[in-house]
Order: C-alpha cells, then structure tokens, then sequence
C-alpha cells in the first residue's frame, strides 16, 4: 500500500476532518477554480477527484462543454466503480479543456489557475485534476490523457501525472475524444500513490472491449534513453534543468545513450489527425436532445435542430469537428487519415526497438509554464507543436509518467519517462528512486493531518 | 480551401458560424491543414494502418437478454413521451 494511502488511513482524524476540507477546498477554489462538482457529503475515505470527462452516477458530467450541461450519468465508469470502496471517498468533479481539446487548460469557462501563481496556466487538459492534486495533501485524482493531457498539467503543476499503456484501464464511462488514444491514468503527489490506485482500476472489462487481460511488468534495465530530436528547440533554461536531472540518474547508476528518430516530428500532424477524425465521430451524438443542453424547439427541422445544438461548442471544438471531417473526407481519406494510421505503425516499430531494453526520457513540456495571456494568443498550430514530447507515447500507447523533477523561477518542471507496453509498473518504480533524493514542493496542504 | 469547399464542409459537420468566427477558423484550418501536408513526405506506406496502438483480442460482448429495471434513470437525462425520447422531425 502506498505511504500517503496507508498513513491517511491510520491516521486518527477529527470528527469534521471532512467537513472542514469541503469548506476549505471551496474556498480555495474560488482562487483556483479547479472543481466543477465539489461533493459536500463526502464522510469517509482518501478523498479522490474525478476529471469531469469521466462518469460519476447522479453527478453532473460535462467534459466541461456547454452541449452537455445538465447531464446526469446513470452509472459509475468503471475506473470509478473500481474506487467505489471504504478505502476512497468521492470528493468532486474537476474541470478541464472542452472534451480534452487543449494543452494548458483554458478552453473552457472560468478555467482553472497554476497553485504556485495564478498568473500561469495549470496546463491541460485534465487541468483541474493537476490543480486539485497540488493543493490537498492527502488525495489523488482520476485524469485521462488522449496526447499530453495528464503529462502536461503534472508537469505544470508539480505533480506526478501517470497515463498507462493502452488498454490496462478500461475507457467504460469516459466521455469520448478519441478511442484509440483515450488513457485514464492518475496524479498523485507521488509514485507509489499513482501505482496504487493504477492497481485499483486496471484489469479487463466486459464494457470496453479494447480494455485487455495483460499482466503489468517492472523490468528496468538501468539505462535512458535521449531522442535528439525531442530535445531540439526545447526553451534553454529547461535543457539545462533536463542535463541536470539526466546527471542525477546517472548518479543512480542509470547509463545514458542517444539515439535518432529522423521522422518523430511527423507524430504531431500524425496524431491530431487522427484524433480529430475520431472527435468529430464522437461528437456526432450530441445532438440536443438525447444528452445534456437541450434545444427544445421539436418543431425545427432535424438538421437545424442539430446545427443549433452544436453552435454551443466552443471554438477549439468547432475547429477540430471541422478537421476531423475534412480528414475523413472520401477523396483525402487515404492522403491524411490513412497515412496518419501508417505513421502511428511505424512509430510503434521504431519505438518498441528503442524501448526494448531503456526508457526514453526527456522534459515533459518543452517550454516553462506560459502566463495565461500568453497561452490565450497562440495560434493553433504553435500550440499544437508544443505537445511534441507528450505526443509520441500517446500516439504510441505507450505507458508514460511526468514527475517534478526542478523549479525555474518557482515554477515547477517536469521531466518523463516512457516505457514499453505493459511495463508500467517499472517508470512508476524509477520514479519513487527518484522521490529517495528528491523532495516535491507544494504551496498548499490542505487536509493535512 | 475555398470558400464554397469550406461552406460544403460547414453545412457536413452540422455547423453555423457568425461571419468573424468563420473567418477565424477558416484562416485556422488553411494553415492547420498546410501543417498536416508536412505528412506526406513520411515514409511509412509499407506498413500497415494501425487502427489501435496495441493487439485487441477479438472479444465480443455476450450476446444475452437483461432485463435492465433502471430505465427511468436512462431516460431521465431527455424529454420523454411513454417510454420514448422525444427528439425534432427527420
């Protein structure tokens, strides 16, 4: 059992340890705003949080899109069914970019804020989950990654942000974005947490047919990985800070190689193809009437009805419905999409050689944790690029963790590590050598005991 | 892409959009899909599309009978007439 897990548990509290902690958590979320949901009668349990793309029965589950307001889930996902224990008590629903579109957390309204300055951005998209986990002491978060959207906010936030392989945790109960890149994982304030609760919600499941039977490995044969061309064009100030860090696992008896993957940077067109040709699929369903927001006018024509259902998604949504369509198109299908498909099995090849006997590391963002004015301006192919470290595992289905690993200007830097399939357990154990050495900071410790 | 190919794509995917935000995302999409075109030099045709990142066994759900009491619960998230969502007129 895990340090934090177990101590919570034995640990003697008093008598409104829980009432205390909603009414702090909502204070500090009038500053942060990293709740959608806050349950008030939470009694028992580690508070856990659930990112908001993720089905909670009879707690309103929006994936933090208008087009779903209201909408009431009649069932648990199964990752959630699986903490549905004494061991865990639910704590709330935490916000995110609109169904996952985004890199640092503000598509969507009243976005969540950094817990080291609310000046920055927590990153995205399971934003809130990253917010809620830096600031209580004794809690862990259900997040959900498709190409970056757990490494990214850990990193930003200081947290440690796991996304499994593919297919280890069942995607019963998740809000589509795109099904064959869609992860749940966990944030947690430390490896061994996020392992924990990896072990809770593992495992097959007769609702998601992707979701297989594999045993989960720990094989760590001392030796990382450096791609050349993910550490190209990375801001300075965060290569110097990665040098550092490659050298303290050196000091740990990892040996260090570099390698090149020439066509890596294809990933990125690689996979926003291809999870926006599967988006604008998923979206499809909502269509204001069956699910959430609801137009209400049965009189219209069906089509009309439907347009004035999907003129309340947000504009980064609108962009990607409209690319993934064009992507599927019939007559660019094979030059696109397929190509796109092509690339992810090349990738896979390439990366399972290198894998083979290392992990790959590198920074988890390639920049340091950008001010919120400085994110909103980005044009959308500069902030598509930036997912370029998050991106090849995710497309890959690789598992990944981002971990803290320094502080630039009091901000927190993140660095991960990816592994082969089902060799999860092995980053998530070299990273708890990592925490021997290396102590996270954190502004808040709410709920502390 | 031109202005009627946009507007087909548009009126496919069910959107309408005001006149500045049209023209917003219409320059968006020019230079995201000129990005994407950066794909075609890739040299990956000699293998074959992977539609999952791993090997899925093929697995299919029980084909059984339920007899699924909740049904109240499923409906209550729409506008219901007997035991039907009310939906707009195809």
């Amino acid at each position: 059992m895990s340090q934090n897990i177990s101590e919570f548990a034995k640990r003697p509290k008093p008598d409104n340890y829980y009432s205390e902690l909603v009414k702090k958590v909502g204070e500090l979320n009038q500053k942060f705003r990293m709740f959608s949901n806050i349950n008030q009668d939470i009694s028992f349990g580690l508070p856990f949080s659930v990112k908001d793309n993720i089905c909670v029965k009879d707690v309103e589950s929006t994936a933090s899109s208008k087009i779903l307001s209201g909408y009431l889930p009649p069932f648990n996902a199964t990752a959630v069914d699986r903490l549905s224990t004494d061991e865990f008590g639910f704590l709330g629903k935490t916000k995110m970019d609109e169904f996952g579109f985004g890199t640092f957390g503000i598509n969507c309204p009243e976005h969540p804020l950094n817990p080291f300055d609310e000046r920055y951005v927590a990153g995205g998209s399971s934003s809130g989950s990253a917010v809620a986990t830096a600031i209580l002491k004794h809690h862990v978060s259900i997040a959900e990654s498709t190409g970056g959207s757990i490494s990214s906010p850990s990193s930003f936030c200081g947290v440690v942000g796991f996304t499994p392989s593919y297919g280890t945790v069942s995607r019963y109960g998740l809000i589509d974005y795109a099904n064959s890149l869609d992860k749940i994982g966990v944030m947690a304030r430390s490896a061994s947490d996020a392992r924990y609760v990896f072990d809770k919600m593992k495992g097959s499941d007769n609702y998601d047919t992707t979701c297989v039977d594999h045993g989960v490995s720990s094989l760590n044969k001392k030796k990382l990985v450096i791609i050349d061309q993910l550490v190209n064009g990375i801001d300075s100030e965060i290569l110097g800070s990665f040098d550092r860090t490659v050298s303290k696992f050196e000091g740990m008896d990892y040996s260090v190689e570099h390698k090149s993957i020439p066509f890596i940077e294809k990933a990125i067109p690689a996979y926003y193809i291809i999870s926006m040709a599967e988006a604008s699929t998923n979206l499809a369903k909502y269509t204001g009437f069956k699910y959430g927001l609801k137009v209400g006018d049965f009189s219209k024509p069906y089509n009309d009805f439907f347009t004035e259902a999907r003129s309340s998604f947000g504009i980064e949504t609108k962009r990607r419905v409209v690319l993934g369509t064009f992507v599927r198109s019939a007559s660019v299908k094979s030059r696109y999409y397929e190509k796109a498909l092509r690339l992810r099995a090349m990738l896979i090849a390439t990366l399972n050689d290198v894998l083979k006997d290392a992990f790959i590391i590198s920074p988890s963002m390639p920049i340091k944790v950008p001010k919120v004015e400085e994110a909103m301006e980005m044009d959308p192919v500069k902030a598509y690029k930036i997912d370029y470290l998050t991106i090849p595992p995710n497309l890959a289905g690789l598992p990944h963790v981002s971990f803290p690993s320094d502080y630039i200007g009091g901000m927190p830097v993140g660095t991960q590590l990816v592994t082969n399939h089902f060799n999860d357990y092995a980053i998530l154990d070299a990273v708890a050598e990592w925490e021997k050495s290396f102590k996270y900071k954190f502004k808040y410790e709410v709920g502390a005991l | 892409m031109d202005e009627n190919e946009f507007d087909r794509l548009l009126k496919t995917c069910r959107l309408s959009l005001a006149p500045e935000e049209k023209a917003q995302i219409k320059k968006d999409i020019d230079n995201i899909i000129e990005y994407f075109n950066t794909l075609s030099d890739a040299k990956c045709d000699d293998y074959a599309p992977a539609y999952q990142p791993i090997k899925v066994p093929p697995r299919r759900r029980k084909d059984a009978v339920e007899h699924f009491k909740e049904t109240g619960k499923l409906l209550k998230n729409s506008k219901i007439y007997r035991f039907f969502i009310v939906g707009p007129k195809i």
